[in-house]
């Protein structure tokens, strides 16, 4: 019985849509007003007065640094981008404080004030044993003292990831458009405008999934707002089915808050009356969701409003009414970078009017006036912020480099969820555990992944599945029928048609603590997401200074073969192979699929597993019996002497067929089939091509920058001496796939190329 | 279609012959391998054998008449058919022409044949520059990287394997069947010897055993290193390349006299006991300078087509080093007294065996001497320096028995032997110039009054 049939009817009754009302500048409390109703402490208004102290002080030092001109760091020269916020430090501090300490965020390249103020707010919150685990050799017992410390070393850590040093979060591997500081719920700054969005809504229908309480403060920027993924964001947190009937019990909106910093320029454009329609960012919220999403618009100079607007919207996603979106009107005082002067653009009398209501100038009155911090005071903690940072700053410019022979480390991780822990073992099966039938101990390719579905889903509840119909309908290709029976709907769901949110909310999924397998229908669409794969997934790793494991699988399959033409029918695994930080995987087998998938399932690497539908159909032994393959392993198909065929994919049961006609001619050929391109088993090709002095590379792609290139040349360097001919190359014809079965049958390689570039070289 | 018959090129400079005798007329049949016609290049006549079978259908150049070579000369074909246009076809180039005789001479790149008579209907073309043969290139070996390791591992030399894989390729099966071809794997050789023959490149099957059995050992190893040829000092090549091209461009002759050296010899002893010591050597160099004065041609140099006088007399001293022969020179030699000649010869002898020789003291020597008289030789001949036109081989004076006044006596008799260029010199300026030098050794009055 299926698990939910539409029964939509046919609806053309006369009305109207209201949009309803959202809600701008609303906020109408002074800081006395809210010290009275006790919606915040004297010690909560300085601090926030502080962290914006902090934030403008930091990134007057960058300003300075460019001309030489900060002291404390004399003599260092700063490398690196310059986007600062100065102008926006209400909404970062604001903003943060709206959340918990251990409550997510993620940022944007002008990020730097973002980063300070949640590192900020974390540490205050966090326990004396936390706070001294961040701070080796701290002696300390006094709470005081020890988070004075923590926030020193909170800029110092900040300062050298700017200045690319071992001490920064990110071992200097990021930057500061890149930074992020994982033990403080900080998932990431993201210099691909408003790439960081779909990291934000999967890291919050992972906190849905897990039941954690946590919310995620979403900064982007008005520019972000007209980019792709993010509108897919938007969408994907406010689907129906994590609120309506379709989650039963579970009826829990996405705890995320999009808070767009609307400074009103993406770059150098305005957005507002340039390159957009609308004249309010807020306006988005009501495209996306029939509540507007509860958008309203603040005034981002404002550190009290933005901090209760925030509040309110954590509040509500914590009741489960999220997604929340707020617009905070603000305003960056310095250009794009450095390097922009404004003059191009805008008018000085426009930055004059906006540094009128400069953030910090209208808190610190604010904070006389109610009375909490005199003159005095407030220049005691200008001064101690001052020389707080410069102590941070020069000893951070003075810290170790990275070693240059890292270059390339923390590129991968070397673990695995070997152990599941306690809590997600034995995830309970919702409704029936599906039956996959063998016949002969046989599967096909297509149950063998799903019984390796099955299996890990079962082994481990952080595992999660979802992509374009993967749910009731199982799958384009039914490779995930009765999953969703198996395992609800808040672990296999169907996602809208937004390939690059499915990739980046896996990547902001994984961050969050679930392990998202998700489906790509055809590989063409990868490249609809290559953003997410290769410039999220696959790096987040290395730029976090391994800070941060992405464990996900990307499921995508081949449609070649099928007729369908130029969109539905690429071979792109070489493209992803070139894309470092990714693993690239295409098994051939039933059996190497199961136990690849398995494997990539477990592994805490981001991994593009690609799958054939040419050979969904194909049997092949499985045992029942658990096994694992170790990725980056290629196996000996067909032992042989004279030649080595090297393949992967669809390309491998070619290269057997080959060998048995080169066979009636006495040619002995060993068939290596690669499995894996990234991590790559060379050790088993050269071992074979040292044997047999000839080799023939055959893959699908399309000879052009192909992965078989890559094979040939490793082989040229490093078994010269061992070739008795050239190493041949075989793919498909350098061409867009056609329709046309005839022509389609001339583009892709068959068993008779690969043996007529073997006669070429016997 | 007619084939032509074109004027040889049978030396590599030839550039014109003439037609002395056409041995075939019009309508006759020619062979293979017939002689058509009789050619006279600047120096030698010779026949010319037809290379086809047909008849000769037309004379374009006739006895008498001298057109470049690679010009035709003559159509053959069958009878009847057109001839064909010369118009049309590719200049003559000058590529080899089966040679008989290579005749030496001057080559020039311009020359036009002939106006011709009744030969309307083509037109000659003019030959094309003769141009010197490309140097045969240096043949690429094509084989496999994994070829190649087992031919080194296995000691052997892959060059002397045929290739059988594409374009020739040699490949991994080609170094098995030459192996199995040679038994290779029956040679029998020590571990160490199999190593540095692997090490040093040595193949194997050149190697003559020496140890037990017929192993081949690591001395048999060495030996064949040894017989390996090695390049000449930088020096030495330089002393080959113009000893061969004197040797080959210099058409040499030699006279030979006879000196008695009988009352020089004493001479020099009672003046060495009078404290004047003088070498043979000097009285040789004095001699020269003063015969050179007398006979100018052999003070002078060719190129064959020009003489050219040196007024200056720079002489040039052969001596012999352990690396090779240098040829230090002494400057305006007419201008030197006996003695000055003695102590600059003392000089450039000490500056060459000491390697200490300027550029400019090892040129610009207008005649050689080359002096082995220590050296226990009855007689031998020099080659030429390049750019002179004599040298003058000194050999050891041994006690004679010869006839003086109609009695045997025995003498200190000197053979010199003069290496003359015959293209500015005779036989009778040769012996002159040679007799003349024998006179003043023998002229003791000349010598008293010199030293």
């Amino acid at each position: 019985m299926p698990n939910y049939l539409s029964n939509l009817k046919p609806n053309f009754t006369p009305g109207s849509i209201s949009l309803g009302k959202i809600a701008k500048f609303q906020y109408a409390l002074t800081l006395k007003d809210e010290l009275a109703a006790k919606t915040i402490t004297r010690q909560e208004s300085i601090d926030l007065l502080e962290d914006m102290l902090v934030i403008r002080e930091f990134e007057e030092m960058i300003v300075k640094l460019r001309s030489g001109a900060y002291d404390p760091c004399a003599g260092f020269n700063y490398r690196g981008p310059t986007h600062v916020s100065i102008g926006q430090e209400g909404s970062s501090v604001g903003g943060c404080f709206g959340i918990a300490g251990d409550d997510f965020i993620t940022s944007t390249h002008r990020g730097h004030g973002d980063s300070i103020a949640k590192g900020c707010v974390a540490i205050r919150a966090m326990s004396d044993e936390r706070l001294k685990s961040r701070i080796p050799g701290i002696k300390t017992t006094s709470r005081g003292e020890l988070v004075e410390a923590a926030l020193e070393d909170h800029i110092y850590r900040t300062a050298a990831e700017l200045f690319g040093k071992e001490a920064g979060y990110c071992l200097g591997r990021g930057g500061g458009m890149h930074i992020a500081d994982f033990t403080a719920g900080h998932l990431g700054a993201n210099a691909i405008v408003g790439g960081g969005v779909p990291i934000a809504t999967g890291a919050a229908v992972a906190n849905r999934y897990l039941k954690n309480g946590k919310v995620v403060l979403c900064f982007a920027g008005d520019g972000a707002y007209a980019n792709g993924v993010v509108l897919e964001s938007l969408n994907w947190a406010a689907m129906d089915q994590f609120t309506n009937h379709l989650a039963k019990d579970h009826k829990f909106g996405t705890p995320v808050i999009f808070a767009i910093l609307n400074n009103h320029y993406g770059m150098t454009h305005r957005t507002e009356d340039e390159v957009m329609g609308i004249h309010t960012m807020a306006r988005r919220a009501a495209g996306f969701a029939d509540n507007n999403m509860h958008a309203e618009v603040v005034n981002g100079m404002n550190v009290l409003a933005v901090r209760d607007a925030v509040r309110r919207a954590a509040a509500g996603c914590r009741d489960g009414k999220g997604p929340y979106l707020v617009e905070l009107s603000c305003y960056r005082y310095y250009g794009h970078s450095l390097s922009d002067p404004r003059n191009e653009y805008r008018l000085k009398e426009e930055e004059e009017a906006w540094k009128a209501v400069d953030p910090i100038r209208t808190f610190k009155d604010e904070l006389v006036a109610a009375g909490v911090m005199t003159a005095a005071s407030l220049e005691a903690l200008e001064t101690k912020v001052r020389d707080r940072n410069a102590r941070a700053s020069a000893r951070a410019a003075a810290s170790p480099d990275p070693v240059a022979e890292d270059v390339i480390k923390f590129m991968y991780t070397d673990t695995s969820a070997e152990i599941v822990p306690e809590a997600y073992q034995n995830a309970p099966i919702v409704k029936k555990e599906p039956v996959i039938k063998r016949q002969d101990g046989q599967l096909t390719y297509k149950d063998a992944i799903k019984e390796a579905l099955i299996e890990e889903m079962k082994r481990d509840a952080r595992v999660v599945l979802y992509g374009e119909d993967v749910a009731d309908y199982g799958g384009a290709f039914k490779v995930t029928k009765d999953l969703l029976e198996a395992f609800g709907r808040d672990r296999v769901y169907n996602s809208p048609i937004s390939e690059a949110a499915i990739c980046g909310t896996a990547v902001g999924g994984a961050m969050a603590g679930t392990r998202p397998i998700v489906e790509l229908m055809y590989m063409d669409f990868a490249l609809m997401a290559s953003d997410q794969i290769s410039n999220q997934a696959a790096k987040w790793h290395y730029m976090s200074g391994a800070k941060v494991e992405v464990p996900l699988v990307i499921r995508a399959s081949v449609g070649g073969g099928k007729g369908y033409g130029g969109q539905h029918s690429q071979t792109l695994e070489s493209m992803f192979a070139h894309i470092p930080g990714l693993y690239v995987v295409y098994p051939a087998t039933p059996y190497d699929a199961k136990g690849m998938l398995k494997t990539a399932i477990r592994d805490n690497n981001p991994i593009m597993f690609v799958e054939s539908q040419l050979l969904y159909p194909m049997k092949g032994a499985v045992p029942e019996t658990e096994y694992l393959i170790p990725l980056g392993l290629a196996d000996v198909k067909r032992e042989g002497k004279d030649l080595t065929i090297v393949a992967w994919g669809p390309a491998v049961w070619d290269a057997l067929k080959a060998a048995d006609l080169l066979a009636k001619d006495n040619v002995s050929v060993e068939v290596v089939d690669l499995r894996s391109l990234v991590p790559l088993d060379m050790e088993t090709v050269l071992r074979s091509v040292k044997k047999t002095g000839r080799c023939v590379v055959a893959s699908q792609c399309i000879d052009i920058g192909s992965f078989t290139g890559e094979i040939a040349s490793r082989i040229m360097m490093e078994a010269f001496d061992y070739l008795d001919a050239p190493v041949m190359r075989v793919g498909s014809k350098n061409g867009i796939a056609p329709q046309s079965h005839i022509l389609e049958a001339a583009f892709l390689p068959n068993e008779k190329d690969i043996v007529a570039a073997a006669r070429r070289i016997l | 279609m007619a084939q032509i018959l074109v004027m040889p090129k049978y030396g590599q400079t030839v550039e014109e012959s003439t037609i002395v005798k056409w041995r075939v007329k019009e309508g006759d049949a020619v062979h293979k391998g017939d002689i058509v016609f009789e050619i006279e290049t600047d120096k030698a006549t010779m026949e010319v054998e037809s290379f086809f079978e047909g008849t000769l259908l037309k004379i374009l150049v006739g006895e008498g008449q001298t057109v470049p070579v690679t010009s035709p000369v003559a159509f053959i074909g069958k009878p009847g058919e057109a001839l064909p246009d010369l118009a049309a076809r590719p200049k003559p180039e000058a590529a080899p022409v089966p040679a008989k005789a290579a005749v030496a001479g001057p080559a020039s790149t311009e020359a036009r044949v002939p106006a011709q008579s009744g030969t309307s209907a083509v037109s000659i073309p003019s030959s094309a520059p003769s141009l010197p043969p490309a140097p045969p290139t240096a043949k690429r070996l094509f084989a496999s990287p994994r070829a190649r390791v087992m031919a080194k591992n296995s000691a052997l030399d892959i060059s002397r394997m045929p290739g059988t894989g594409p374009g020739g390729r040699i490949i991994e099966k080609d170094v098995l069947a030459f192996m199995e071809k040679n038994q290779v794997t029956a040679i029998k050789i020590t571990p160490a010897a199999k190593q540095k023959a692997i090490h040093k490149g040595v193949d194997i099957l050149t190697v003559r055993p020496s140890g037990d059995g017929g192993r081949i050992t690591e001395s048999d190893i060495d030996r064949a290193l040894e017989e390996r040829p090695k390049v000449m000092s930088k020096m030495r090549q330089i002393i080959a390349e113009r000893l061969t091209r004197s040797a080959t461009t210099i058409p040499h002759f030699y006279v030979t006299v006879a000196v008695d050296m009988t009352d020089l010899l004493s001479l020099r002893k009672r003046l060495k006991e009078a404290g004047k010591a003088y070498t043979v050597t000097d009285f040789i160099l004095e001699s020269v300078v003063l015969t050179l004065g007398e006979k100018p041609a052999f003070n002078s140099s060719t190129d064959g087509k020009s003489t050219r006088w040196n007024s200056s007399v720079n002489l040039g001293m052969a001596v012999s080093l352990e690396q090779g022969l240098v040829v230090p020179v002494i400057r305006e030699a007419d201008r030197l007294t006996l003695k000055e000649l003695h102590e600059a010869a003392q000089a450039l002898a000490l500056k060459a065996r000491e390697g200490k020789l300027r550029p400019d003291e090892m040129s610009g020597s207008t005649f050689t001497i080359s002096n082995m008289g220590m050296l226990n030789v009855e007689n031998f001949t020099a080659i030429i320096n390049p750019g002179e036109s004599a040298i003058l081989a000194v050999s050891s004076t041994f006690p004679t028995p010869v006839v003086r006044d109609g009695k045997l006596v025995a003498r200190d008799i000197m053979k010199i032997t003069l290496s003359s260029d015959h293209r500015i010199i005779d036989g009778a300026q040769a012996a002159g110039f040679a007799n003349a030098i024998k006179a003043k050794l023998e002229d003791m009055e000349l010598w008293k009054s010199l030293t």
